[in-house]
């Protein structure tokens, strides 16, 4: 079954097309990879699949589920959780206090007047657990913006996981990360989306290959190809619009 | 600072608080209670501004439109009750925010603080012109201070400055608590999430906009508080209240008290108090003194007086973690 689907997606910016008659399909569970070169509509899709605007054309679904140009707020509240290319966490909250708010999200607890968030025990107990799991409680009472890159990029990563979604679309996970740091957030992803689906836009074809079952190739804001990384690397359109740009 | 620790102070503070008007006469209470309505003003107005990131040159018009929502109730029916009137001052400035908060809920930065500024110039403006409800220039005054009662059980005379004190203090104190308890809350996290961040709040799968006009509301509702009091304690309420020197009041003593503690505010209207106490037996321009600790404080402590304190601890504790260092090291306007 596809978990998530675009029908027929079109966007423009003032009339400059950058998403064209994309129809992604992405089943349940699996990693999908989304590729293709630096302005290809990538993390457009995303904006527009995510709910940071409404496509000009075309209809987004969701676990069955028309959400065409629904907000964010309710994307995240559907299953569906985001990060972004560039780091975006509360910067002054602390590491335990940025994944908190994923889940409080999750427990849908929002206008609550009369409690002290700190004293919701089992809340700080899921929290520290995310925390361990992802090796970041050592820095948990560190504000995000004094961790680290590779810590604050895992940090994104996993506030995107602490609503626990059933899809989670991560925009370049592991821009700007070191050769370890990559490695490390490749195993990370791979252990925090266990069970869940993915949809991952990379540029670092190690990863990508790594990691994915699925690749989609995004070329010129349309789809050029798509299916199982085998096929892909086989496949000769792509061979020349993008991955022998790579390598030549 | 432990439990144990914090509950002594805050008992130390409400024992000289009870005991303030025996220590030290009654027209230093006089002092105390101006400076708690400016605490709670300025507490309200860090609530949008250090908690939610909001800045707005404005919030005048909240304590405005409660001091003369509790005058007007006064003024006009006859026998109300001191505490449905502090509720009318409460509910005038939780009205007004209402009506604004489905416009300014979508704004943020610039916009936000202009549009303010344009609305508090008009309400200013109107309770000029408006001479038969608001009373012009003079405003409203003379208004009787009805008695605090419960049927059967108790009537305490207001115009006696020593009950009023207690009343006053327990309604500031009271609103005080209330607006600290609610940073606390779930709530209060995600409103200095929308602070650091409003887009991600809403990728986290909170609303934004609803959030901002619920704090919002909240927010002008203590004004409206302060001003309620204020008018009472003054037994008048004038335009100058809704004016834009007013509305730079909570701005002025935020900074200087610190913008990043819910504390600060306090701190800021405490040393404006006793600027204005002091500077008043040497020299009539008190603002001028003012304005020079402004300056120096956005100068070589922006973070304001919470900020000195955090370097002072600093220097004596040596901390290198928690609050005070990141006080220490932070910045507090960047966006």
């Amino acid at each position: 079954m596809n978990i998530l689907e675009t029908k027929g997606l079109y966007h423009d910016f003032n009339r400059l097309e950058v998403l064209f008659d994309v129809n992604l399909k992405v089943k349940e569970g699996e990693r999908h990879a989304i590729i293709g070169p630096n302005g290809a509509g990538k993390t457009t899709l995303f904006n527009v699949i995510t709910g940071t605007y409404a496509p000009s054309r075309g209809a987004v679904f969701f676990k069955g589920e028309v959400v065409t140009g629904a907000k964010p707020h309710r994307m995240v509240r559907l299953g569906m959780g985001r990060s972004f290319q560039i780091t975006s966490t509360f910067n002054r909250l602390t590491a335990f206090q940025n994944i908190r708010m994923g889940v409080l999200s999750r427990r849908g607890i929002r206008f609550n007047f009369f409690r002290k968030v700190d004293k919701m025990e089992d809340i700080t107990r899921e929290t520290d657990e995310i925390l361990k799991r992802i090796n970041l409680y050592g820095e948990r009472n560190m504000p995000a913006s004094a961790l680290s890159y590779g810590k604050h990029r895992s940090l994104e990563i996993s506030m995107a996981l602490a609503t626990d979604p059933d899809v989670v679309m991560l925009d370049e996970p592991t821009a700007g990360m070191s050769k370890d740091e990559t490695r490390y957030a490749v195993e990370l992803i791979r252990k925090l989306t266990e069970g869940k689906t993915a949809v991952i836009i990379e540029h670092d074809m190690d990863v990508v290959f790594s990691l994915a079952d699925h690749i989609t190739v995004l070329h010129l804001g349309t789809i050029l190809a798509s299916g199982p990384p085998d096929k892909i690397r086989k496949n000769k359109a792509v061979k020349d619009a993008y991955l022998g740009e790579m390598e030549g | 600072m432990t439990r144990r620790v914090k509950g002594i102070v805050g008992g130390v503070i409400l024992v000289i608080l009870a005991l303030y008007p025996w220590l030290f006469g009654i027209y230093f209470t006089n002092v105390i209670v101006t400076c708690a309505i400016f605490a709670l003003f300025a507490v309200s107005y860090n609530l949008l501004l250090g908690y939610t990131g909001l800045f707005s040159f404005g919030h005048a018009m909240f304590f405005g439109a409660g001091g003369y929502a509790t005058a007007l109730a006064l003024t006009h029916i006859e026998g109300c009750p001191l505490l449905v009137a502090l509720l009318f001052g409460f509910l005038g400035a939780v009205a007004l925010a209402l009506l604004l908060s489905p416009i300014v809920a979508r704004l943020a930065h610039s916009a936000f603080a202009m549009l303010h500024l344009a609305f508090s110039m008009l309400l200013y403006t109107l309770a000029l012109k408006l001479r038969g409800i608001t009373g012009g220039e003079d405003g409203i005054g003379g208004f009787p201070i009805p008695p605090f009662r419960i049927p059967g059980v108790v009537s305490v005379d207001m115009t006696d400055p020593l009950n009023f004190y207690y009343f006053a203090m327990a309604v500031l104190c009271g609103s005080l608590w209330v607006a600290w308890f609610l940073t606390k809350t779930p709530f209060g996290q995600i409103i200095v999430s929308v602070r650091d961040n409003d887009k991600r709040v809403d990728y986290m799968g909170f609303k934004v906009p609803q959030t901002k006009a619920i704090i919002y509301t909240l927010s002008c509702g203590f004004a409206g508080i302060a001003g309620s009091i204020y008018a009472m304690f003054q037994n008048l309420i004038s335009a100058a209240a809704l004016g834009i020197a007013q509305s730079f009041a909570p701005i002025v003593m935020t900074m200087v008290g610190g913008v990043i503690s819910f504390f600060g505010p306090i701190w800021g209207a405490v040393i404006f108090a006793v600027i204005e106490e002091l500077t008043t037996r040497y020299t009539e321009r008190v603002q001028l003194v003012e304005g020079l600790i402004l300056i120096i404080v956005i100068l070589f402590f922006p973070g304001g007086f919470i900020h000195i304190v955090a370097i002072v601890k600093g220097k004596l504790l040596g901390f290198t973690r928690g609050k005070g260092a990141g006080l220490i090291k932070g910045k507090w306007f960047g966006k």
